[in-house]
């Protein structure tokens, strides 16, 4: 009796059932990750429009933005949304062009951004850049970028004059890893 | 036979599958349960395992998900259930693997039928894996940062472990006096491969900002070591296997440890155990490699100059330079996980059978019931688990023991161990979590452990 109990209790013990599992699925994994970050950042004062008291009507500068060297990163990017949110408070207006460069400086794309003169209300100036598909292609190819401030004509600035023109600036990028 | 026993150490190597051996500790019958507490209280004259056959023993546990939940083949999308099993579980979740494979053992009496004292001894292969949920990884790996603006992503959510070990080993117990009996083990590990990463630190955090439109910071400080690799990452001219036998024989990266254990009988019917195993460590010096990120960067993006002559340089290089990748060749130690065992155990009914002459205090007794605590180190808060069992022995050839465990993978876990001595050859097969094998695929923990043994047992009369 004791023998026939611990036989069916051994037996018992490779007795066992299992869902059907299927670890394939693991082909299917696809990551969606949505990440946003500061794309730039600048304060001009309006001071800084004034060289030796003459108005500076053209500012620029070119910075290196050679992110898309990285291939896995370039080819998971799917869409990337730039936004800019500029607050003027000089009473000059300004346009201000951000030129997409390609290795040999020449230019992909522009983003250009009208800025009216301050008047003593607070105006923010939003734009957004939706950079999907071919345009996508463009900012992939993007080295460098240009920035280019240009003052339209107005009253004149001096070096103590008050004020400033500043860019805030994130980016959002859609990436799928599959 | 050299094949064979390195393919049968390669398969096991590979296909396995924490470290509680609630149903082998204090379980004497089965002469592996030395392996648990050095100080058991064993009777036999001398036992030797079957070469390869002796011992095996897996474990698989995963508090927070099973398999089922990843895998089930029920038409649901993968990625769906990625995500349920990545925000139903929290950073305190863990995954662990473990595996033993005795290449030998055997042990034998010293001296005279009264002195008591054993010597036992054995060489076992260990595969472990222990890693928490790296949660806050896994999150921006599937949603990036957007929805979590204010969230502090913790870089120490990463910590994980992983070794291939040899374990050579000899332990000496002593019956020091009827009621009590000490023992202990030495231990020469020899890691095959071996990474860590358990100390890591930082935080990562995007929040609105005022001059800039985020306030985004990564700080990180973050290792991982790893040793017994470096030889296959670039061109390998050698034999992956030949290597793996040569690190098993001592010519991995070496380290020290010991057990020590103890078994009291304040009562005759009474019995308390104890033990503390693997309180060692292992010095990597061979085939090191780490990996380095440290460093500090605030995020403001591009930061273009306008005044002539000025330009601000490369915000990607900047980051680059400012939390660097190293690469760094420095030795590093490990510790063992530490274990501890402890049991106290009350027995009832008559066990001795017409032909038995046996006086010690095991055999008198048909049944046994107790409870058992199991305590082991993790890099976080250690592992416990509680366990009340029953023990009886049916007739001469088979003893069982039942138990009932609750620790941080399940509440509800039972488990079943059979110990069967036929003339001298000795077979067990220990299983837990038994209410699991109703549908394995969803079970949070299984272990099982099995080996044939040929034992001698003790006389304890004079010749």
């Amino acid at each position: 009796m004791n023998k026939f109990l611990g036989i069916l209790i051994l037996s018992s013990l490779f007795l066992s059932c299992s869902s059907d599992l299927d670890f394939d699925q693991i082909n299917q994994l696809k990551l969606e990750p949505v990440v946003v970050l500061n794309l730039a950042t600048f304060d001009v004062p309006a001071n800084e429009f004034v060289i030796g008291g003459i108005e500076q009507n053209v500012a620029g500068d070119v910075v290196n933005f050679d992110v898309f060297r990285d291939t896995y990163f370039t080819d998971s990017l799917k869409r990337a949304d730039f936004f800019f949110e500029i607050n003027n408070t000089i009473n000059r207006a300004y346009r201000i062009n951000l030129y997409l460069l390609d290795a040999n400086n020449s230019p992909l794309y522009t983003i250009p951004i009208d800025v009216p003169a301050y008047t003593g209300v607070q105006n923010l100036v939003t734009k957004t850049e939706i950079f999907e598909n071919a345009k996508l292609d463009l900012l992939k190819k993007t080295m460098k970028i240009g920035f280019v401030i240009t003052m339209y004509p107005g009253p004149a600035l001096s070096e103590s004059s008050l004020g400033s023109l500043k860019l805030r600036s994130s980016a959002t990028v859609y990436f799928i890893v599959e | 036979m050299r094949k064979i026993l390195l393919l049968f150490i390669l398969t096991v190597s590979i296909t396995c599958f924490s470290q509680n051996k609630q149903i082998l500790y204090n379980f004497t019958s089965v002469p592996q349960s030395l392996l648990t507490n050095p100080g058991s209280d064993v009777k036999y004259n001398w036992f030797i395992g079957i070469p390869l056959l002796s011992g095996f023993s897996a474990n698989v546990s995963s508090s927070g998900f099973s398999a089922f939940d990843l895998f089930a083949n029920d038409g649901v999308d993968f990625n769906a259930k990625l995500r349920n099993v990545v925000f139903s579980t929290s950073r305190n979740d863990k995954v662990s693997i473990n595996e033993q494979l005795e290449i030998f053992n055997g042990g034998l009496k010293l001296g005279d039928w009264q002195e008591g004292a054993y010597l036992s001894f054995g060489l076992y292969q260990e595969l472990d894996f222990f890693s928490y949920m790296p949660k806050d990884y896994a999150i921006i790996a599937l949603d990036g940062n957007r929805d979590y603006l204010g969230k502090v992503f913790d870089i120490g959510d990463l910590s994980a472990k992983g070794e291939l070990i040899s374990v050579f080993h000899i332990g000496y117990h002593k019956n020091l006096t009827e009621k009590l009996i000490l023992g202990a083990r030495g231990k020469i590990y020899s890691s095959i491969f071996n990474f860590s990463s358990t100390k890591n630190s930082g935080y990562f955090y995007t929040i609105p900002g005022t001059n800039s439109i985020y306030e985004q910071v990564i700080s990180a400080n973050a290792l991982v070591n790893t040793s017994g690799f470096t030889n296959y990452l670039d061109n390998y001219s050698g034999n992956v296997k030949s290597d793996i036998m040569k690190k098993t024989l001592f010519g991995g990266n070496l380290g020290l440890g010991f057990d020590l254990g103890l078994t009291y009988y304040p009562q005759e019917n009474i019995q308390f155990t104890a033990s503390i195993l693997d309180v060692g460590f292992i010095k990597h010096t061979k085939e090191v490699k780490s990996y380095a990120y440290k460093g500090y960067f605030k995020n403001e993006g591009l930061t273009p100059d306008f005044i002539p002559g000025n330009s601000n340089g490369n915000v990607f290089q900047e980051f680059i330079d400012a939390i660097p990748l190293d690469t760094l060749n420095t030795k590093y130690t490990t510790w063992r996980p530490v274990k501890f065992n402890s049991s106290i155990q009350y027995s009832f009914g008559d066990g001795r059978d017409s032909d038995c002459n046996c006086l010690e205090n095991e055999m008198k007794f048909k049944n046994s019931v107790g409870a058992q605590l199991f305590v082991m180190s993790t890099p976080r808060t250690p592992l416990m688990a509680l366990t009340a069992y029953y023990r009886r022995k049916f007739f001469d050839a088979l003893e069982m023991k039942a138990t009932y465990t609750i620790d941080s993978f399940s509440a509800k876990n039972i488990g079943l161990g059979l110990s069967t001595t036929i003339g001298k050859i000795n077979f067990y097969v220990l299983a837990d979590n038994l209410l699991e094998y109703r549908d394995i695929s969803k079970a949070n923990s299984l272990s099982f452990q099995l080996g044939f043994n040929i034992i001698f047992p003790d006389k304890n009369t004079p010749d």
